[in-house]
């Protein structure tokens, strides 16, 4: 069962091929990294690696390790010849090896298995970043439709999430409710990390045991994937009633994600979006804190995986295309109250930006 | 991702345990007179980190570097701020978080005049990372540490039993717990199931069904609309603080159905080789009696991989060890209808 959108992938990678002279290309996933694998043969590997060879006519054969994923695959009737190779390098090289003489190009090159390319004959092949990475950033219409549903799933996710979050209640037992609501969704998978407590929290990462309580901001990403594309949603809620500091804090990053976004359109570098979030943070003395003592990014691509190129950082100089599908998020540390999220997902337009998320940008308190 | 507990208990892994496995790593690094080794990380190949740090990266990618003597270093592409957290969790190694983490063992392999550096499966090893080690450390030679690895790792010990224990337990109950709702469509039983293994402290959990025994074709994802047959199947597989447990229930909803498969059921609960050598013969022979066995697998940790098949119908797996427990995975036939099964077997005492 093949998707609009991975039809439409399908016309978009052979082109590319066949404008680099590309005659192979090698492309290597796993749970990790699932989008190289996802757009060339739309299988969204769980378990075990997999490889993909793709020729310019569309036509590919799929590779996998696990036997359970193998069996998958066929089952999912994918448009592409499926095999079992429990010695997946050797398997993939001894295709490699009957495929003559030939321009071959791989993605993602720095995680390419290394006995693949070294071996009683060293392969040529060439990093294909220059095919893929341009396809995985800017999305077409069919693909961004995906993504637009994931983003509407990332709200119902933050509803549930709300719900779900009151005094007593252990950390991982919110992700237990948001799960199993995607699940209910079709939503097979989802990049989540949180963050509970006040000024001692300095950022997020899987629960580890904590109990919510009065006064604590709790603070997450939420990015389900839909047809094997992510959107992302970040917002932060206070146990109880937000304090005058937390909700002035707020306004901060309120204030910094707006700006972000009104400066983003077509043609504009990441960098300039970056800047107009940082310059908010300076203006009310917390610059230090868009540093990468603090923070890791301004926001960053989504697609088929949850954080991809463009980053948004002052010295990424890409400039944003129509149909990059972006979130904007000014996630920091902030002294008064601790980590601190807000984020929407995006769409780059010609003119500006379409907005993919309608949860209200609020702090919000649960009792 | 991991997006589900994740937490040290010193009483589930104590550091001494840990400190154990890592002599033995070194022990069987010395027989193979390698000056370190170096195993990779993500969180599709993390059990040989895991095994000697108790840490899976929830995300993106890390290296850890063994060196001859003195603490393990963890090198990850996670961000700064991640790596306090990192040393929250990971109570063997230190932790240094930097973009390029190829380039920062390369440099502590040259400081240390390493030559032979073992790595955990090199074939499999990300090329940019052996292509950065060799070309800044260039008097390194990279081999395939992964007999080393093996051999140091053997059976699992008693915490590496318990934790095994526990995800197991969280499989089979949160299929028990599935059985028992009143779940009518697939995706609301697979949302039940997993709430119910992610509420026990599942670290990870992938549940696939076969929403119609009756048709052929493997286990699919809950990733579109399913409708039942009279006979369906649910797959679960359960990380705990990293040990990795799976299990398998098949349903139906006949009443004569039912009791075939509990019968079955009763089989497998009941499964017990004697020996790896006759490991196909009682599998054949546990179901003789109420159905044709199709296919059966063995599975069990092995290098980076928490559960990979080391013994299969075809035979075309291999590396099944008998002193150490294993999933097996059964598909059979029984009075006319499909029947699938997995669980957790222990070896005999």
């Amino acid at each position: 069962m093949t998707s609009t959108a991975f039809a439409a992938r399908q016309g978009a990678l052979s082109e590319a091929m066949q404008r680099e002279r590309v005659d192979l290309l090698i492309l290597f996933g796993n749970n990790w990294h699932a989008d190289h694998l996802r757009y060339a043969v739309d299988f969204g590997i769980q378990e075990g690696q997999g490889i993909a060879l793709v020729h310019p006519d569309g036509s590919s054969v799929l590779m996998l390790d696990d036997p359970a994923e193998c069996a998958r695959a066929r089952a999912e009737g994918l448009d592409c010849e499926v095999v079992f190779a429990p010695a997946l390098v050797r398997e993939a090289r001894g295709r490699l090896s009957r495929a003559g003489n030939r321009t071959i190009a791989a993605a993602p090159f720095h995680l390419l298995p290394y006995g693949l390319l070294h071996g009683d004959e060293d392969l040529r092949v060439k990093d294909g970043a220059a095919i893929v990475e341009r396809l995985l950033m800017t999305k077409m219409e069919a693909e961004i439709a995906a993504v637009r549903r994931a983003a509407a799933l990332a709200d119902e996710g933050y509803a549930v999430f709300r719900a779900a979050a009151r005094p007593g209640r252990k950390d991982y037992e919110l992700i237990a409710e948001i799960e199993a609501f995607f699940r209910t969704k079709g939503v097979p998978e989802n990049f989540m990390i949180i963050g509970v407590g006040g000024q001692e929290v300095r950022g997020m990462a899987p629960p580890g045991g904590k109990i919510l309580k009065e006064g604590d901001l709790v603070t997450t990403e939420l990015t389900p994937c839909y047809d094997g594309y992510y959107a992302q949603i970040c917002r932060t809620l206070v146990v109880g009633e937000a304090s005058e500091t937390q909700k002035r804090a707020f306004d901060v990053y309120l204030e910094a994600m707006l700006a972000g976004i009104a400066v983003t359109q077509a043609g504009v570098p990441a960098s300039a979006v970056a800047k107009a979030e940082n310059d908010v943070f300076r203006k009310y003395g917390l610059g230090v804190y868009t540093t990468s003592e603090y923070t890791r990014v301004r926001g960053h691509g989504m697609g088929l995986f949850p954080d991809q190129k463009p980053q948004i950082l002052e010295d990424v100089h890409i400039n944003l295309e129509s149909g990059m599908t972006l979130i904007v998020h000014p996630n920091t540390y902030h002294p008064d109250v601790g980590y601190l999220v807000l984020g929407d997902s995006l769409v780059v337009r010609e003119n500006g930006s379409e907005i993919l998320c309608g949860t209200p940008r609020e702090l919000f308190s649960v009792m | 991702m991991r997006r589900g507990l994740m937490a040290w208990d010193a009483d589930e892994l104590p550091r001494a345990a840990l400190a154990a496995r890592l002599a033995r790593l070194r022990e069987a690094m010395r027989e193979e007179r390698f000056d370190a080794f170096v195993i990779y990380t993500n969180i599709a190949r993390g059990a040989g980190a895991c095994w000697l740090t108790g840490f899976t990266p929830y995300w993106n990618e890390g290296l850890l570097l063994v060196p001859a003597d003195g603490e393990p270093l963890f090198a990850t592409a996670l961000s700064k701020r991640v790596a306090e957290w990192i040393s929250s969790v990971m109570p063997q190694g230190d932790v240094i978080t930097t973009p390029k983490p190829a380039a920062l063992v390369a440099e502590r392999l040259a400081d240390a005049g390493a030559r032979r550096v073992g790595v955990l499966e090199l074939d499999d090893f990300p090329a940019g990372h052996a292509h950065t080690i060799v070309t800044a450390a260039p008097a390194v030679a990279l081999f395939d540490g992964a007999a080393a690895f093996h051999c140091a790792r053997g059976a699992p010990d008693a915490y590496e039993l318990l934790l095994i224990r526990r995800a197991d337990a969280l499989a089979r109950q949160s299929l028990a717990a599935s059985v028992g709702s009143t779940a009518v469509d697939p995706l609301a039983l697979v949302a039940r199931c997993e709430q119910d293994a992610r509420l026990g402290g599942a670290e990870e959990c992938f549940i696939t069904l076969a929403p119609d025994l009756s048709r052929p074709g493997g286990f699919l994802r809950a990733d579109r609309p399913h409708a039942f047959g009279a006979t369906f199947a649910l797959r679960v597989a359960v990380a705990y603080k990293g040990a990795w447990s799976r299990s398998v229930r098949s349903f139906a909803s006949d009443a004569q159905m039912q009791q075939a498969f509990a019968l079955a059921d009763a089989a497998l609960a009941a499964f017990s080789p004697a020996s790896s050598s006759v490991l196909k013969r009682e599998v054949e022979s546990t179901f003789a009696h109420i159905g044709t066995v199709f296919d059966w697998s063995a599975e069990q940790p092995r290098g980076s991989y928490a559960l990979a098949t080391v013994a299969s119908a075809d035979g075309c797996a291999e590396g099944f060890d008998a002193s150490a427990p294993f999933i097996i995975n059964v598909d059979a036939e029984l009075a006319g209808a499909r029947w699938r099964g997995a669980r957790l077997v222990e070896p005999r005492a």
